[in-house]
């Protein structure tokens, strides 16, 4: 076997050796610019958003198909342009055609794989919450591979993420929501590993919609605690009412940048990783060099392991600071009903 | 502080949830004081491009703005030393 091995990668070796031989210098550094330029539009293509959704066989190229997702564009009041759905080549984003926008009165609601993949994980979430976790109420101890394995996962979001970072107090409350968003998440991350599918936690739209979620159970948190009026004052900054007009914007700005770390954390994370996994492969055909395989493939298959490493990690991650910003909410309420009544008289 | 430690040890929160708690004051404060500036020189080039009042509300806004951020800035310091 080792024997074979070393044979294959001497081959290979030398196939590449004898390969720059090829035509001279100069069109040859222009084909790698060239190539180049069409390897990056190839992966910018695949882990961007699209109304469509590819169906790549490997090697058999004419099994490979296209399937256009369902369109809805929604016309709004302040558009003149007709919203009616795509058809053919404009359908297609890529193809210098641009798609009806917003401003131009097109509110585009359309199906895309991003749209897809989060449904099926929607949906396998779902499922899998419905059947695995045991149902007899006379029966509480888990049976089973799936059921042990969910109930360790659940208890580690409820006892190590919810109440270490909320308290006991608040913490179960918020236990639910944190494990809708852990495992949404996971399952996310998860399927777009999966060949023929796409990671729609590498969607920006995705990631700011799981944040706005987290920001408004972070206001709610804080405002059940405090009361809707220590809430209103703490957003006034402690200062003189003749500030507020400049205080308040301060103090609502600030509310927003959590929200904005966690959206940008969990997209960066997804889509650098599935990119960097792209160029590893591509990396063969810039160079145009079958030998670089043995390197890239082995390689890619590294980061690939890395990026299932990630899947888990992020969903930690993203829950876990949930829970803190969620838990520092209740925390600002619970400072302010201590010593807000100082705060008080100095603000009025 | 002192007092939210215990009450901290018996809401069994993790020492960095803790360490956060405490901590938020601080970045609080240091918000406001950044954020003042921030504001006041939006809140002014933004006016200034409506009215077309040249530079002027954006050199008051921000003078303003850095003003009120460092007076929130020290109002929110003394009010965590007097806690203490």
């Amino acid at each position: 076997m080792r024997r074979l091995l070393v044979a294959g990668v001497v081959l290979v070796a030398g196939l590449a050796l004898a390969e720059p031989q090829e035509g001279p210098g100069a069109e040859h550094a222009q084909g790698v610019d060239e190539k180049e330029v069409s390897v990056a539009d190839y992966i910018l293509h695949h882990v961007s958003d699209s109304n469509e959704y590819e169906l790549e066989v490997p090697i058999l190229d004419k099994y490979n198909k296209t399937y256009l997702l369902p369109q809805l564009f929604v016309p709004m009041p302040w558009g003149g342009r007709s919203c009616e759905p795509l058809a053919g080549a404009e359908a297609h984003g890529d193809h210098g055609v641009a798609r009806p926008s917003l401003a131009q009165g097109c509110l585009d609601l359309s199906i895309t794989k991003h749209t897809l993949f989060m449904w099926i994980a929607a949906g396998l979430l779902v499922l899998l919450m419905l059947t695995v976790p045991n149902r007899d109420k006379r029966q509480l101890v888990p049976r089973g591979t799936w059921a042990n394995l969910f109930e360790a996962m659940i208890l580690f979001v409820r006892d190590e993420l919810a109440i270490k970072n909320i308290g006991t107090k608040y913490g179960a409350k918020y236990t639910p929501f944190l494990l809708t968003i852990f495992f949404f998440i996971l399952f996310m991350n998860l399927l777009g590993l999966l060949p023929w599918s796409a990671t729609a936690t590498a969607n920006l739209a995705v990631t700011l919609g799981l944040a706005v979620c987290v920001f408004l159970v972070t206001q709610f948190a804080s405002i059940r605690a405090a009361g809707f009026k220590a809430y209103l004052a703490h957003l006034t900054g402690g200062v003189h009412w003749a500030l507020w007009p400049i205080m308040i914007p301060v103090e609502i700005l600030g509310l927003f940048t959590k929200p904005f770390a966690l959206t940008v954390r969990l997209f960066a994370n997804m889509l650098a990783g599935h990119i960097v996994i792209f160029f590893l492969l591509g990396l063969i055909f810039i160079l145009k060099n079958a030998a670089l395989a043995f390197m890239s493939v082995p390689f890619a298959m590294g980061i690939y392991l890395l990026e299932l490493f990630v899947a888990f990690v992020q969903a930690y991650v993203f829950t876990m600071l949930s829970a803190l910003f969620i838990g520092m909410g209740v925390a600002v309420a619970h400072h302010h009903e201590e010593h807000g009544h100082e705060a008080h008289g100095h603000g009025h | 502080m002192a007092e939210e430690g215990k009450d901290g040890e018996r809401d069994g929160l993790s020492p960095t949830a803790r360490g956060m708690r405490q901590a938020q004051p601080l970045v609080d404060a240091v918000w406001r004081f950044i954020g003042g500036a921030v504001v006041g020189v939006v809140l002014g080039y933004l006016l200034d491009r409506w009215l077309g009042t040249g530079p002027w509300l954006l050199l008051a806004l921000s003078v303003l703005g850095i003003g009120v951020g460092f007076y929130a800035f020290v109002v929110s310091l003394s009010k965590l030393g007097r806690k203490k």
